[in-house]
């Protein structure tokens, strides 16, 4: 049997997903994610919902060459979109039901 | 190996100044990135763009590339760089970002150091850690309210210095209670093997990332940590009342439903949804009334039997 987390440091996410420390402060400064917990940057801890967003954050800025402020706002869309893909599917599953 | 043509990838002529190639990588890693369009190829079609932008963008990388490609073999199915040809191994340290899959081609003369991250005080030797994976894992509900053990076999990417395989790997994980539709699970090491450091070690494997994915239930929907369920009635149960057993994720209970229900009535049955850490969700119960398929001559006397003593008008509010 395998140890799992749902949680992850911010030392471990440098070295897990290949990025650095500066990055991930970029993406908290722009409100793209906030830590779970931690005071200081040392003790920054953020669950793995976050973890997922900094990386496609990081990822955006660098492949695509766009800015923070444009990586903030076309992750806060996705972010939207992907809600509401979710909430369509259970209505089109609520309507079938219903109907 | 296969060769690549990164002029050819990216739409320039073998002499374009950066500022084009910088052009032309912007235009297409637009149109391909996997976050911008969802067709198929698009991915693999953008890992070759990014891979071509990385080698043309750097000097060095470039001038190497051009040497390979002025000097090389000419077969492009089996390329085999100039004889005696070595790359100058200095590139891709200053990565700060998570990495691209590149090509066999890239990784053989380009990647030196590229899956590598310094941290401060951290030596060269302990570069090199292995990719992270991601997989979805489909939990059915009942499972993610009791908590589940599930055998996953997955493909793993092993470089082996020369080429990447994919070599077949199972694990047994154990997905927590209460787990919920989207959540991701990090099982530590289960990702690609980390490659040898220059100190002949083994550096660390990457990580194995799962995204939970909730399997759409025959009778239960899942909203927040409420469950909806349907109950379909007749038109008489439903103007009369009656008394059902109805499924939960416990078991059966019973439930009264009032005379006088509308289709679309939600009753709330307290505790009987699923649980987070905080707060114990309930079950929505919906009324839906169904008409009979069938009307027999006898039924059909009595519909207009109760149309002509009940007079009520549900489109009243049209005349208005």
């Amino acid at each position: 049997m395998t140890n799992i987390t749902l949680r992850i440091h911010l030392d471990e996410l440098c070295l897990s997903a290949d990025i650095s420390q500066e990055a991930i402060i970029e993406v908290v400064e722009y409100g793209i994610v906030t830590p779970l917990e931690g005071d200081t940057l040392s003790e920054w801890v953020f669950d793995l919902e976050s973890a997922h967003w900094i990386k496609k954050a990081i990822k955006l800025n660098q492949q695509l060459q766009i800015d923070w402020l444009a990586t903030a706002m076309v992750i806060e869309l996705m972010r939207k979109q992907q809600q509401l893909e979710k909430e369509n599917n259970l209505l089109k599953v609520r309507l079938s039901r219903l109907l | 190996m296969e060769f690549k043509d990164y002029y050819k990838i990216l739409g320039v002529e073998d002499d374009a100044e950066l500022k084009g190639i910088k052009k032309a990588y912007r235009r297409l890693a637009l149109k391909f990135h996997p976050d911008m369009n969802p067709d198929e190829g698009a991915e693999e079609k953008f890992k070759q763009v990014a891979e071509a932008y990385e080698v043309l963008k750097d000097d060095t990388k470039r001038a190497e590339y051009d040497e390979m490609k002025r000097y090389g073999s000419r077969s492009t199915k089996n390329f085999e760089a100039p004889p005696g040809w070595q790359p100058s191994g200095d590139f891709g340290t200053a990565n700060s970002g998570p990495s691209v899959d590149y090509s066999d081609f890239f990784n053989s003369f380009f990647a030196s150091g590229k899956e590598g991250f310094r941290q401060s005080g951290q030596k060269e030797t302990d570069l090199f850690k292995g990719q992270d994976l991601e997989m979805e894992v489909p939990v059915f509900l009942e499972e993610s309210v009791s908590g589940v053990t599930k055998n996953l076999e997955y493909m793993v990417p092993v470089f082996d210095g020369r080429q990447t395989q994919q070599i077949k790997k199972s694990l047994i994980v154990k997905i927590p209670q209460g787990i919920s539709d989207g959540e991701r699970i990090r099982v530590k090491g289960q990702g690609s093997p980390g490659q040898k450091a220059a100190n002949g070690k083994n550096t660390l494997n990457g990580d194995l990332f799962l995204h939970i994915r909730l399997v759409p239930h025959p009778l239960f929907d899942v909203q927040g940590i409420n469950l909806l369920l349907t109950i379909p009635l007749t038109p008489w149960e439903a103007a009369l009342g009656t008394k059902l057993e109805v499924p939960t994720l416990e078991g059966k209970i019973n439930l009264n439903i009032p005379p006088n229900s509308c289709s679309g009535k939600k009753l709330r049955i307290n505790g009987k949804g699923l649980k987070s850490k905080t707060a114990q969700g309930d079950l929505l119960a919906i009324l839906k009334i169904d008409i009979p398929p069938s009307t027999t001559s006898e039924t059909k006397r009595l519909w207009e039997q109760l149309g002509n003593v009940e007079q009520y008008n549900p489109r009243v509010d049209w005349s208005n």
